[in-house]
């Protein structure tokens, strides 16, 4: 980045390039906005490369940003006329970073843009902006001192809000224009560093775009998933099992911390139920797209019939609020220790090896016992480990059932309320029902590589959310 | 009324003792005759787990040593625990992975030997060892000469009472008491020296210990269970009977705790095999009705601890414990406050707390 604009300094210090004088770069002279926002892109230019002085370059005036303009939505377009949503709906096929195509970095930016925008319910911005910028022309405005202040405040807060994402707009139309520019002109050199920089702006509006999905209320949270078997015995609970697998693959790929809160066995093979406590950042934000039925459709291990058979299972995700602590807190008084197995008079008239001891939580009846070790000692504070971990799984249900409140729990999710097929026969495919995202690759998926899942769930959600706007 | 302390005959140590306590168990000594009790020449070794690992035998050597092992307390333990309340089968079973686990090298530094693995005894001593466990019914703690006690592996040997899990619980008492860290204590008829070790690891500096026995066996254990835990600075070892090597310190203990003999002498003949026949009389006997003992001590607490100090007797328990409860609070009343009956895991009231005023 820092080599592309200093480049472009250089240029423009000794002999400044053609597009900023040439009158067919209209970007420079369409509107002040987009003149001021070039103007501070050039700016930001200068400090990357200087360090903050730009003393001794010819400096380009910045306009203020006019308050009162309600064009704080400024048209903003390529010189060829293209805007952001006109690049997102040629829908040019979006490659890897490393692939050298322009169109697919744009692309890529420009439906990070457009879902940046979706999440802020844009539409609706404007509207509140237009509302806010009338409230601040009435003439009686400060006869109110105090509602004028909340006015102008939230205009304020409002404008900087859209205008930093008019600003990747606006980046992301000059390097366009800047790439357009170096072909038409056979410049490799501007080429190859606006390429650069629509990489590196690519990946910093994938960033913003995620930051953007996950900014629903407990989306910060650790969460709970939960996995259950639908009907269909052992050929369900082994689905079951395949799903919890996949979710703690997934975490750990991811980073969190994957804790089993409880799990019951199915009779032969998998599971009936089973909790898993995923901790970390964004934990929930990310796993409540999982909720739902998820139906697998195979050849079954346990027939020997070789027939197909589809099972069921149900994830519930539950954020944990609050400190997310699940350490017990054991109070001295509530414990009964017993000596496990005494009897007789002991003390002096006996000697024995033996020094099992029962803990006994009385509140809750919960017990532990410890007698493999050699003195009674670090038999009560093994006893006291496990009586302490089982404490805590204890709280930990506790918590579930209480951010339960707040979510579906999986009594919650209707069997018929399936959101993913898994099909390993006669063809291979995951399909996601919500969003028709598909994968070819279902051991890939099993195996926890789950985001593409994810995260096309969440767009579709800011899909909805902004259709109900 | 006063209290004194309840001995009469103050003598200097016998020059004989006081070369005892210097002794090492380590160190074989052929004057050792001048100890009370003889002991058998295997009581001159350290305990297993702490003797070179200069012995070898092969891993299928190991496994018939336990599957012998293993059948002799399957036919004895039956009979040994419907006799006397001894150990039963399983109990001895486990006992054989403990002398197995002190008699070999730990497993992680096993690996590469093979098959060889290497021990602490010879094969035929293991054998010879598992033998009077059961024939015996010598005590399994005397023959790995350790007893795991709280988190501590203390050294024992015959002539020294094997510390109780029970006893445990003296030291948490200790550790309630406000400001225990710098305080002068005193562990009475210290045996193997337990009490005082686990004390001793919990007090700060200006804190200490004076543990004190009659037995210079007991006092010769208790010196290397100091050492072990380098505790030097923190206990002083004493000997002499009861308050007698306390003088100097006379009104001076923030607290005095012990764990008497307190079996009624009727019932000494009675006991498990391996308490009557191997344990020390003198760690056991407790009179006629067994608080010869804990009366001596609570009539001479008063004039031992200072103002505010703190007491806690280990007894036979629920009536010993009461009847002590009673003397201290009722015929000692002004000097003690705050008695307290405490009970072991067992439910039993096995132990007497309480503040000198
Ligand atoms: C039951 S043992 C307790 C040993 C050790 N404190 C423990 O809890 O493991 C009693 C101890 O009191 C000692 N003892 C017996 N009579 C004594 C006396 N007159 N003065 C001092 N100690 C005595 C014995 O030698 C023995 O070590």
């Amino acid at each position: 980045m820092a080599g592309f604009f200093f480049l472009f300094v250089k240029r423009s210090f000794s002999n400044p390039p053609r597009f900023l004088l040439s009158p067919k770069i209209p970007i420079l002279c369409s509107s002040t906005s987009s003149l001021a926002s070039s103007s501070q892109t050039l700016a930001r230019a200068f400090k990357n490369v200087v360090g903050g002085g730009i003393s001794g370059f010819p400096r380009v005036s910045v306009p203020r940003w006019l308050s009162s303009q309600s064009a704080a939505v400024p048209d903003l377009k390529t010189a060829d006329g293209l805007t952001v949503d006109a690049i997102a709906a040629k829908n040019w096929p979006i490659l890897g970073e490393s692939e050298s195509d322009w169109r697919s970095h744009a692309a890529a930016i420009a439906q990070s843009i457009q879902l940046i925008k979706k999440r802020m319910q844009w539409r609706k911005l404007i509207v509140r902006l237009d509302q806010m910028s009338a409230a601040l022309n009435k003439p009686d405005l400060w006869d109110d001192p105090v509602s004028a202040g909340r006015i102008s405040r939230e205009h304020g807060e409002l404008l900087s809000k859209m205008k930093e994402v008019n600003g990747y707009e606006q980046e992301l139309l000059e390097h366009i224009d800047l790439m357009k520019l170096a072909r038409e002109e056979n410049d490799e050199e501007l080429e190859w560093e606006s390429m650069k920089a629509l990489v590196s702006m690519r990946r910093n509006a994938k960033e913003k775009e995620l930051e953007a999905l996950l900014s629903g209320d407990h989306d910060s949270c650790s969460c709970f998933i939960e996995v259950q078997a639908g009907a269909g015995g052992t050929e369900s609970m082994d689905w079951a099992a395949m799903v919890m697998n996949m979710y703690k693959s997934w975490a750990q790929r991811r980073g969190f911390v994957v804790t089993i809160v409880e799990e019951m066995p199915g009779e032969i093979a998998g599971i009936k139920r089973a909790t898993i406590k995923v901790d970390g950042d964004y934990a929930f934000g990310y796993a409540k797209a999982e909720v739902g039925v998820h139906r697998l459709v195979r050849i079954s291990p346990f027939d020997s019939g070789k027939r197909r058979h589809t099972s069921f299972a149900a994830v519930a995700v539950i954020p944990i609020l609050g400190d997310g602590s699940t350490r017990y807190q054991i109070k001295e008084s509530d414990l009964r220790i017993e000596r496990f197995r005494a009897s007789g008079a002991g003390g002096q008239h006996v000697n024995t090896t033996e020094s099992a001891v029962r803990i006994v939580h009385i509140p809750t009846g919960i017990s532990a016992t410890c007698q493999n070790e050699r003195s009674q000692h670090s038999n009560k504070a093994s006893a006291m480990a496990v009586l302490q971990s089982r404490l805590d799984q204890l709280e930990m249900a506790r918590q579930a059932q209480l951010n339960a409140e707040h979510t579906r729990s999986l009594t919650d999710i209707s069997w018929g309320n399936q959101i993913r097929t898994y099909v390993l026969h006669p063809y291979r495919m995951v399909k996601d029902l919500r969003t028709n995202y598909e994968v070819s690759d279902p051991e890939s998926v099993l195996g926890g590589d789950l985001d593409g899942f994810i995260l096309n769930f969440l767009s579709y959600l800011l899909d909805k959310d902004e259709a109900n706007v | 009324m006063t209290l004194r302390f309840p001995f009469t005959v103050r003598s200097p140590l016998p020059p004989v003792f006081a070369s005892s306590l210097h002794r090492c168990l380590s160190i074989p000594s052929p004057s050792s005759s001048s100890s009370p009790t003889p002991l058998p020449s295997s009581d001159r070794r350290p305990p297993l787990f702490l003797r070179p690992p200069t012995f070898a035998a092969s891993r299928s050597d190991l496994h018939d040593f336990r599957r012998w092992a293993e059948s002799l307390a399957l036919a004895a333990g039956p009979r040994i625990s419907a006799s006397d309340g001894g150990p039963d089968a399983a109990l001895l079973r486990r006992e054989i992975a403990w002398l197995v686990e002190d008699a070999t090298v730990a497993a992680a530094s096993e690996s590469g030997v093979g098959e060889e693995l290497r021990l602490r005894v010879e094969l035929e001593e293991l054998y010879r060892l598992w033998r009077a466990r059961i024939e015996e019914r010598r005590p399994f703690q005397y023959i790995v000469g350790c007893e795991h006690w709280r988190d501590l592996v203390l050294v024992v040997k015959e002539g020294v009472l094997i510390p109780r899990p029970e006893t445990e619980m003296v030291v948490d008492l200790v550790a309630e008491v406000e400001g225990f860290e710098k305080g002068l204590w005193a562990d009475l008829g210290t045996g193997s020296g337990a009490i005082a070790v686990g004390i001793g690891r919990m007090l700060q500096e200006g804190g200490r210990v004076f543990a004190t026995d009659l037995s210079p066996v007991a006092l010769e254990v208790a010196r290397l269970n100091v050492e072990r835990y380098e505790l030097k600075d923190k206990i002083e070892l004493r000997r002499g009977s009861w308050f007698e090597p306390l003088r100097d310190v006379e009104g001076k203990l923030t607290g005095l705790v012990s764990n008497p003999p307190y079996i009624p002498s009727s019932h000494v003949p009675g006991l498990q095999a391996e308490v009557g026949q191997h344990e020390p009389k003198l760690a056991l006997d407790g009179g006629e009705e067994g608080m010869d003992h804990l009366l001596h001590l609570c009539e001479g607490s008063a004039s031992a601890l200072k103002s505010g100090g703190f007491f806690a007797f280990e007894t036979n328990g629920d009536e010993q414990s009461e009847f002590i409860a009673d003397l201290m609070s009722i015929k000692f009343g002004n000097f003690f406050h705050n008695i307290k009956l405490i009970p072991d895991f067992a439910g039993i009231q096995r132990f007497v707390t309480g503040f000198r005023r």
